[in-house]
């Protein structure tokens, strides 16, 4: 994996040097290094749930990731299949989210570096806590649990964010590691920043035609926050805002010919699949806005960041009923004229497949079509593209029939 | 009886009964069980467990006593989201969630303890009383009360001289989960005072059984018909629920009361952070202390908190030299009857 990750650093410089730079391929380069720095051996590295907050372990010097990551990693990679066999051999019921199986199965190979400690989350699933939960067990190393409660209240952001002190105590007494106050306000200044931006490349993406193409954000939004309070995440955050303000200056679309406007819900589907090339090519469909794309949350308070961290973490539509996350949606669905939702439903899934009814009911309402696919978002050898491929045609054909929602203003 | 108190549902083990008691009303389990049609699978997806998607079905079917309110404990995802469901269903039910710490150091059970505050709120605006410490104290001794006299058909189950089968203990667990704790105090005081002779199971081979939810006291019978002896549990639905709390410290009694719910023996949602994978070792711990030669393991499909944890206790089970047989059902009689031929399997193996 060290190899791996060097040589997918050294290769995407090297591009990038000779002129082929994008916003896509910064994104990737700033994935390999990170992936370098876990796999470094010299690193601190902390294995985290998804609500971590990355601004704190960044500001700490601790290379830190969540755990689903490692599972998306060997899903693009084509190196599931072993990981997740792996699980099965220790009886690991097939019914588990396959990122958790592909992370479990990773660490039983040898193949997730060893971390100083670990940081789970409760948001925003169970299944994850559990895995954390058992990597801490794996490594015998030591394990802070974030209670995230469900509900913005002031209450619950006062607690939240006495654990986010709690937790830099326990790295401290963990690893002898001090958090410095000057380098998290650094980090948190560095973390509105990118929030800024992320206002602005969200907006520029809503523009008609949308300058996005289906993959220029995939998993965008989650990755980044891993970089949340480091000068990188700003200077990725940048490259997106100036490509963008370009293609929307000169009028050009992220899909030529942009006739369908989607929205993903939830995850990507994290190996390679030609479902986003066929929406595009054959039918002018631009998947212009992922549910996880979108800011939520307030700047930081520099000089209170653990509040306004917590206040973040609160804002997340993952978090206390289905009717947060639905009225989320429908908001996304109008900023960005969608015409058509894509919800993969990954198996295994309870948090965020569970409620699909309850989704599709909700954006029906605001007259936005969805298609609940039934797909292991990880999991390559599941995937049946020509079942995929009926009824994503059969889906296409109808939004291309009916008007926008959007048309009557 | 208690007619005059209206009922609360719930549905989860956590669910602080005593409080819901102390506000005037009869806690309520809805357990999956019963017989109605399969529809919840409209709103929910099909990878969601089996005993909320039962519990949907009941309240989307009106296979439901008239409830005051519904308590959901946010102990998971498929909980969550049982109560968007439920919001969406029954509107007409009031409902509230509360949030549930997956950890029992200070801060959660401080934290929990605001929660219980809240929810005391929640039931007097459902026309509940106030709480008052000694309200809370009466009806928290009065639990307690339940959780000894449990412990001793336990125990009894345990010595072989339990005056009934598993399923019949079974069936006192249920009954004592929807009935005012007045009532169930009186009726385990009828079947704790003269164990009949010939103990049902005695001859059985001793199992320890764990688990989350299984209600179904045919269920147990099943077991027994396979040749088992069931010396203890840890069950969802069944001793977790009616457990003696420990004292807890805490400046107030909602605070000694959120440390000893929190506290308790842990559902595999809740873990010690200071001991990971601990889960293992308390079931291992509960089995040898039992007398149980082997132990089953019986969860509803699709668990994730349970999923997570059994490759490990598998391990530990086996270095612990305790034989082990993992089940999974759907909360109906038909997927455990399915099992038998395994269930009689292992039972011969332990013999």
């Amino acid at each position: 994996m060290k190899q791996y990750f060097k040589n997918l650093e050294s290769g995407l410089s090297a591009a990038i040097q000779n002129g082929q730079s994008s916003p896509r391929k910064l994104y990737a380069l700033e994935i390999a290094r990170l992936g370098a720095r876990l796999y470094s051996g010299v690193d601190m590295v902390s294995w985290c749930g998804i609500y971590a907050p990355f601004e704190i372990l960044n500001a700490m010097g601790v290379t830190s990731c969540f755990v689903e990551f490692i599972g998306a990693m060997v899903a693009s990679t084509g190196t599931v299949g072993p990981m997740i066999e792996e699980t099965d051999h220790i009886g690991y019921s097939s019914d588990a989210c396959s990122y958790h199986r592909a992370v479990t199965g990773a660490a039983i190979k040898g193949l997730m570096p060893v971390p100083a400690f670990l940081v789970g989350s409760t948001s925003p699933c169970t299944g994850g806590v559990a895995v954390i939960e058992n990597l801490a067990a794996h490594f015998k190393k030591p394990l802070y649990l974030l209670q995230i409660p469900q509900d913005f209240t002031e209450n619950n952001i006062r607690y939240l964010a006495s654990q986010f002190r709690d937790m830099a105590a326990f790295i401290k007494k963990s690893t002898g590691v001090v958090l410095d106050n000057a380098a998290l306000t650094t980090s948190v200044k560095n973390s509105n920043r990118a929030r800024e931006l992320l206002l602005e490349i969200y907006r520029l993406a809503a523009s008609r035609p949308s300058p996005v193409s289906s993959k220029d954000l995939a998993n965008f939004g989650i990755v980044l926050s891993l970089l949340f309070g480091t000068e990188e995440a700003v200077r990725l955050a940048e490259s997106y805002r100036d490509e963008f303000s370009r293609r929307v200056q000169a009028g050009k679309s992220g899909v030529p010919k942009e006739k369908i406007r989607l929205l993903w819900i939830q995850n990507r589907i994290q190996f390679k699949h030609p479902i986003e090339t066929m929406l595009a090519d054959e039918y002018g469909a631009a998947i212009v806005c992922d549910e996880l794309n979108d800011v939520t949350w307030d700047p930081i308070d520099p000089d209170d960041p653990y509040e306004g961290i917590a206040r973040r973490c609160l804002s997340i539509p993952f978090n206390g009923t289905i009717e947060n996350r639905v009225k989320h949606l429908q908001k996304l669905a109008k900023d960005y004229a969608i015409d058509g939702a894509i919800n993969p439903c990954n198996w295994g899934c309870r948090q965020g497949t569970g409620a699909r009814g309850l989704i599709e009911e909700g954006l029906k309402k605001v007259g936005v079509p969805v298609l609940n696919l039934e797909v292991d978002c990880v999991d390559s050898r599941k995937f049946t593209e020509g079942q995929f491929r009926t009824r994503i045609e059969a889906f296409m054909e109808m939004l291309d029939q009916r008007p926008s929602p959007w048309s009557q203003g | 009886m208690q007619q005059d108190k209206e009922y609360v549902g719930f549905a989860c083990a956590y669910t602080p009964l005593a409080l819901i008691h102390a506000a005037g009303f009869i806690p309520y389990r809805v357990l999956p069980m019963g017989d109605f049609p399969d529809r919840a699978g409209l709103v929910l997806h099909d990878n969601l467990c089996p005993h909320v998607k039962r519990i949907l079905d009941r309240a989307m079917d009106n296979n439901l006593p008239a409830l005051r309110g519904m308590v959901f404990m946010n102990s998971c995802d498929s909980m969550r989201r049982l109560y968007d469901a439920w919001q969406r269903e029954r509107p007409d039910i009031e409902s509230a969630i509360i949030d549930l710490p997956m950890t029992m150091d200070d801060p959660a059970v401080h934290f929990f303890s605001s929660e219980l505050e809240r929810l005391a709120g929640i039931l007097k605006s459902w026309d509940g009383e106030t709480v008052s410490e000694d309200k809370l104290a009466a009806s928290m001794a009065q639990y307690d009360r339940i959780g000894r006299s449990f412990a001793r058909l336990r125990k009894d189950a345990g010595n072989g001289t339990l005056g009934m089968g598993a399923g019949a203990l079974q069936g006192l667990y249920n009954q004592a989960s929807m009935q005012a704790p007045e009532d169930t105090i009186e009726l385990l005081e009828k079947n704790t005072a003269s164990p009949p002779p010939g103990a049902a199971g005695m001859g059985g081979v001793p199992v320890f059984i764990f688990g989350n939810i299984l209600p179904n006291p045919e269920a147990f019978d099943l077991f027994e018909s396979c040749g088992a002896r069931v010396v203890g549990d840890d069950l969802c639905t069944g001793s977790r629920l009616f457990t003696e709390l420990s004292s807890s410290p805490g400046d107030d009694i909602t605070s000694r009361y959120a440390g000893a719910l929190l506290r308790r023996r842990p559902c595999a949602r809740t873990m010690d952070v200071r001991n990971p994978g601990s889960f293992a070792a308390g079931i291992i711990e509960q089995a040898k202390n039992s007398g149980a030669l082997g132990v089953i393991g019986h969860t509803a499909k699709f668990c994730d908190p349970y999923i997570a944890r059994i490759p490990h206790l598998r391990q530990k089970l086996r270095e612990a030299g305790l034989p082990f047989i993992m089940l999974e059902g759907d909360c109906t009689l038909r997927s455990i009857g399915q099992q038998r031929t395994r269930i009689e399997a292992f039972i011969e193996m332990l013999r």
